[in-house]
Formats: C-alpha cells, structure tokens, sequence
C-alpha cells in the first residue's frame, strides 16, 4: 500500500538551471501537494508530459528524495524516518539508475539479493525464476556492457525484483524497448498484480495506460489534475479515449497557467 | 554490516576480473618504472663511459722540455699537439668555443728559466694558462684530469728540486688514515639517503594510486547511474561508503606495493649509471615493519577518502580529477618537508596531517621514531579520515549531491 498525503517537492535552481529554464525564480515547484494512494493487487498509473513531476514523486516514494512538504507511508512505514525499511520493500527502475556495465546479469541479481540479506538458496530459486520469465538465462553470464537496451532492461527489471518486493514502482519501463519486450514487462506487471503486489508505474504512452492501469492518475506541473479509473476519467472529461481526456486537461490547466 | 563485505566482494572483483583494468593498474607501470629507469641508468651510464672513453685533443704551446716526462708519468691520454711560441691560437680558440678541439695550455715565455730565477718573495712566477670550454663535456673533463693529473703533479715535482725536502711544506697532517676516521653506523647513513626519498615516494604512490581508483569508483558511478541502485538496497549509505573506501584502500595499497617492488627492482638499474654497485639496502626491526604498515594503513585510507570526498561532490569525472590536483600538491608539498631536515622531532609536527607521517616514515627509517610520535600519526590519522568518512556519508545522504536534486 501507498499512501502519499499532500507531497510538495521544491527544487533549488542554480543559476545555470534558472538560465537554461528561463526563470528568474530560483525556486522550482516539481510537485505541488499531491495526494494519491495505490492498493495492493491494483496497478496505479501516473500520466503526464515530460517534466510534469511523475519521476520525482516516485523519487519520493522511493525514499530517494524527501519530500518538502507532505508525507509518504509504504506498506504504513514512513519514507523519511523509516526509509531504509522502506527499502526492504519496494522495487524501483528508473532510466537513471543503471546496472554495473562491467558485470553480468547473474552477478548483478547475485549481489543485490545479498546486500537485501536473501541466502543463497533463496537467491538462486529467484533467479531461476526471474531469468526464466524475461528469458535472461541465455546471456545471464554475459558482461551487461554487451548487451542491448531490451536485455539491459530484462536484467534491471528481474535484478529490482530478486527480494520479491510488496510495492514495485517502475518509472516508465517499456521506454524504448520493442513491442515484443514491452509487451513481456507488461504482462509481468498484470503478474506482480495478480499476486497481490502494489504497482505504481509512471508513462506517457496512453495505450500502456488504457490497457494495463486500474487506476490513473493525471499529473500536469506537478498537480494532480484527475484520478480515477479509465471509465471514470472518459466520463468526467466527456471523451472516447485517454488521450482526447489527456489533452482537454493539459489544454484546460496550461491555459490556466499562462 | 553484511552490506560493507557484500560492496568489498563487489569492488575488488570490478578490478580483479577485468584484463584491462588489470594490466593498467598493476602490470605497466611495474613495466614502466623498470624500463625508464633502466634506459635512464643506460643512457646516463653510456654518457659517462663516452666521456672516459673520449681521447682530447691537446694543445700545448710553449711547453718546457721536461714536460714531456711529466705527461709519460701521468700516463695521460691525449692527442697532443705541442706548439712554438710564435704560434697563433685563435682558430684553436674557435675551436674550443666550436667543440672541435678540447683543450689549449699556454706556458708564459721562459717558463722554466723564471722559475730557476726564483729568490724570494717579489720575484716574478709564472703562469699555465688553460683554454676550455665548460658548455662542453669532452673539453671539461680534459681541463680538469689535465689540471689534476699532470699540472699538479709537474707542479710538485718542481717544489721538490726547489726544496729538496717537501716535509718542509707540511706543518701537520690531518687524519693519515681517513678510512679509520669516519664513526658511523652504516644503515644510519644509507638510511639518512632513504628518509629523505622514501616518505615522499610512499606518499606520492599511495595517492597516485587512490587518485585514478577513487574518481573512477565513486563520480564514474555517479555519472554512469551505478552509484543510484545500490542507493536503492536496504543497507545505511555508511556501510557503502565505508565497503568503497576499504576495497579501494586495499587496491590503492596493491597498486603502491607494486610501484614500491619496481622501483627497488629498478633504482639498481638507475643508479648504476652514475656509480658502482648502487643498491641501497634498508634493514628494519619487525616492530618498525609493523609500525611502517600500520601508518600506511592509514596514509592509505585517508588518501582514499580525500580524493572520494572531492569524487563525490564532482559532476563529472573530468570535474573530478581538476578538483583532487590541489589535493595531490598538497600531498607533494607535505611530503617535500622531509628534504629539508632530517630527524625534526618536535611533537607538535607529529599533530599536521600528512606531514606527520611523512616526518613518522622518515624518522623510522632513521630508527629514531618513538612510540608516542607513532601514536599521535597513526591517531591524527585516524581522527581526519573518520571525519572525512562522516562528511561522504552525509553527501551520500544528500539528494543535491546525488541527485543533483
């Protein structure tokens, strides 16, 4: 279970930023008092255009970044005070973090199930798992530098995974990968569901959200703008599908913006 | 702290199962250091075979005629040219300035008869004037063998016709036997030579070592993104920082073992070029050995965590490494102090880090270090990287250094 309850992130710029962003404020609001909350055995998906505050706010959760302002509980332990416990329970992919070029899957899965205390037995039985499903056993000894982005991401997504977490959080996790392996994190995804886990993603592919989230949640400037379930959010905005729903919103909270 | 054992495992098979990194950081600079070294000793020995090997050209003008025996009896070797009196030496000026002829000596006209004529004091004494080239090595090594073999020699023959008794010159001798004068421990004075370099060569490799590993193992995992996952696992951000600093202490100590076995390997090599049988031999007490370890430990791990905290506020590696060369004077500047001063022995040194354990190497290879500088080095040490080890827990803990958040 995730509880976030009014989460505010507020970035210092540097002078260099303030340039590049053309603000002459030094402050940068990436999320502004949001308030969400995922369930165990629901996918929950965060839709927004780049820079909108998805990636912070799973930051937040994450225990990566402290909130400014608000709270966070996973699985009712605080990501502040609690964070390192909160680690125990969560797995986070993100474009940014990266896997050891220099070793293989199998040592990467090896290594991380040991720094989260798993035996040998338990790591092994995992693996054999994991590897099976994104179909890693064939270059599992290979150095991760050789491989291409499907692979490399097959590999971060089963390494997230060794310590069969209770909350999974993926920043956009088909971001380029082809249809096919795509389609074999998504089904993983509905798996990691069915078993009863919390599922938060982050995307801005609406046909991934449409098909996969039970419920999504609509982040424009790091406000959240609409949640609810796909039927709910049609409804709400009178529209046929996601993305005439998506952009009536963004062209509503722009315009107020401007 | 099952984490820390975990990141150690880790880091040291980073390098370990890596060929490249192998071979670029214990294989070639053993290669290196030998192979320069030893062309270094081959030229410099070369040159100076060249120059004894070299037979001058000599011209003498005017010279007396008993010179000749003299020059037998010094057994010089030269192609000598003798000339007349009436001669005229500018172009073998010329050559000399040009590094065709080594040497010109000219005798004062009569040389023989003024010094017969000799009375007393106010009588006239002649001159051997000696034209050299000093920009030129052939040119002055014939001046100074021709000055001390055969001028000098020729000189004390005279004085001996003149007073036919030369104890007459001699008021009293100092030390007959010069080789029974010196009272010295022989380790102490091949030591004197050793503390001046050794705690310099130590410090500077142990830095040299911890300088290329840490950029690379803490702003090079930044950057590539590496650093963010381990972040991520249930373990204090102390523990990996602590698993770093230690895997990359043991390897910056491999890697200054290894500079240390080839430069003694090679200083052989080196110094026998300029001198016979040029080893120099170092004899410690197994306290001192330990004592040696121990502080290098230390000089190590802090060195580490030096260079791991300027890594961890770098944006990039390339920032990185502009940002550690201040660093690595100041441990050039610390260790240079040694040069200056054998044995300085004041405690309040003992209390400057880097510095004391320069001063702490040093007075150990002289043998005089003693307990309490040891503990105050190994202490200030200590103290300095534990703080340094807090300061990089606190920026792993930092989302603006991290995440650049």
């Amino acid at each position: 279970m995730i509880v976030v309850n009014n989460l505010t992130k507020v970035y210092k710029l540097s002078k260099k930023q303030m340039l590049e962003q053309k603000t002459k404020k030094n402050m940068k609001k990436a999320v502004d008092h949001l308030t969400l909350a995922a369930k165990p055995g629901e996918i929950y998906g965060l839709l927004g255009p780049n820079g909108a505050g998805k990636t912070t706010a799973l930051r937040c959760i994450a225990t990566l970044l402290k909130p400014t302002d608000g709270n966070i509980s996973v699985c009712s332990l605080d990501t502040v005070k609690g964070s390192e416990k909160v680690r125990e329970k969560i797995s986070f992919l993100t474009n940014e973090i990266k896997l050891d070029p220099q070793f293989s899957p199998k040592y990467m899965f090896n290594f991380f199930g040991r720094l989260h205390g798993l035996d040998e037995k338990t790591i092994n039985e995992r693996r054999s798992k994991l590897f099976d499903h994104f179909g890693i056993k064939d270059f599992a000894d290979k150095k991760i530098e050789e491989l291409s982005t499907g692979m490399k991401q097959k590999a971060s997504i089963a390494v997230s995974l060794v310590h069969d977490p209770e909350v999974v959080i993926f920043d956009e996790p088909t971001n380029g990968l082809d249809i096919v392996t795509a389609r074999s994190v998504t089904d993983y995804l509905k798996l990691l569901k069915e078993e009863g886990k919390t599922v938060i993603i982050s995307t801005h592919i609406m046909s991934e959200a449409e098909k996969l989230c039970d419920r999504i949640g609509i982040i424009i400037n790091g406000l959240l703008v609409m949640e609810g379930s796909l039927t709910e959010i049609l409804s709400k905005t009178n529209t046929n599908d996601l993305e005439d729903a998506f952009f009536q919103l963004y062209k509503y909270h722009n315009r107020e913006e401007a | 702290m099952r984490g820390v054992k975990h990141i150690i495992i880790k880091e040291l098979t980073r390098v370990f199962k890596d060929k490249k990194m192998i071979f670029s950081l214990f294989i070639l600079p053993p290669i290196m250091i030998v192979g320069m070294y030893s062309l270094m000793g081959n030229v410099m020995g070369n040159f100076m075979s060249d120059i004894e090997e070299h037979v001058p050209s000599v011209y003498i003008q005017n010279a007396p005629e008993d010179f000749g025996e003299a020059i037998t009896a010094a057994q010089y070797n030269a192609n000598i040219e003798y000339l007349d009196a009436d001669k005229n030496t500018d172009s073998l000026k010329d050559g000399i300035l040009n590094g065709t002829v080594d040497l010109l000596v000219v005798f004062d006209q009569g040389f023989t008869g003024t010094i017969d004529a000799y009375q007393g004091e106010g009588d006239s004494i002649p001159e051997v004037k000696t034209f050299y080239n000093s920009a030129e090595d052939y040119s002055l090594a014939a001046r100074e063998s021709f000055v001390n073999g055969v001028l000098n020699t020729y000189q004390q023959s005279i004085l001996a016709k003149r007073l036919g008794n030369m104890e007459q010159l001699q008021v009293f001798y100092i030390d007959k036997q010069p080789e029974t004068s010196n009272i010295v421990n022989e380790e102490k004075q091949e030591g004197r030579v050793f503390s001046m370099l050794l705690p310099f060569l130590i410090n500077i490799m142990l830095f040299a070592g911890a300088m290329g590993l840490c950029v690379d193992a803490v702003t090079g995992e930044k950057e590539r993104g590496t650093l963010s996952s381990m972040l991520l696992s249930p373990i204090k951000r102390g523990e990996i920082v602590f698993g770093k600093l230690i895997s990359l202490a043991i390897l910056s100590s491999i890697s200054a073992a290894i500079y240390a076995v080839s430069i003694v390997v090679a200083l052989p090599n080196l110094m026998g070029g300029v001198s016979e049988g040029g080893g120099i031999s170092l004899k410690f007490s197994p306290l001192e050995m330990l004592q040696l370890f121990v502080i290098m430990m230390f000089v190590v791990y802090l060195y580490v965590s030096m260079v791991s905290l300027v890594a961890v506020f770098a944006k990039t590696s390339k920032e990185a490494n502009t940002y550690v060369m201040p660093l690595y004077i100041l441990v050039m500047l610390g260790s240079l102090f040694t040069f200056a001063g054998s044995g300085e022995s004041k405690l309040v040194n003992f209390f400057i880090p880097i510095y004391n354990s320069a001063v702490s190497m040093q007075n150990l290879v002289l043998g005089e270090l003693t307990l309490t500088q040891f503990g105050i080095t190994v202490g200030v040490t200590a103290l300095l990287a534990a703080i340094v080890t807090s300061l990089i827990t606190k920026a792993f803990n930092s989302e603006k250094v991290m995440f650049n958040a």
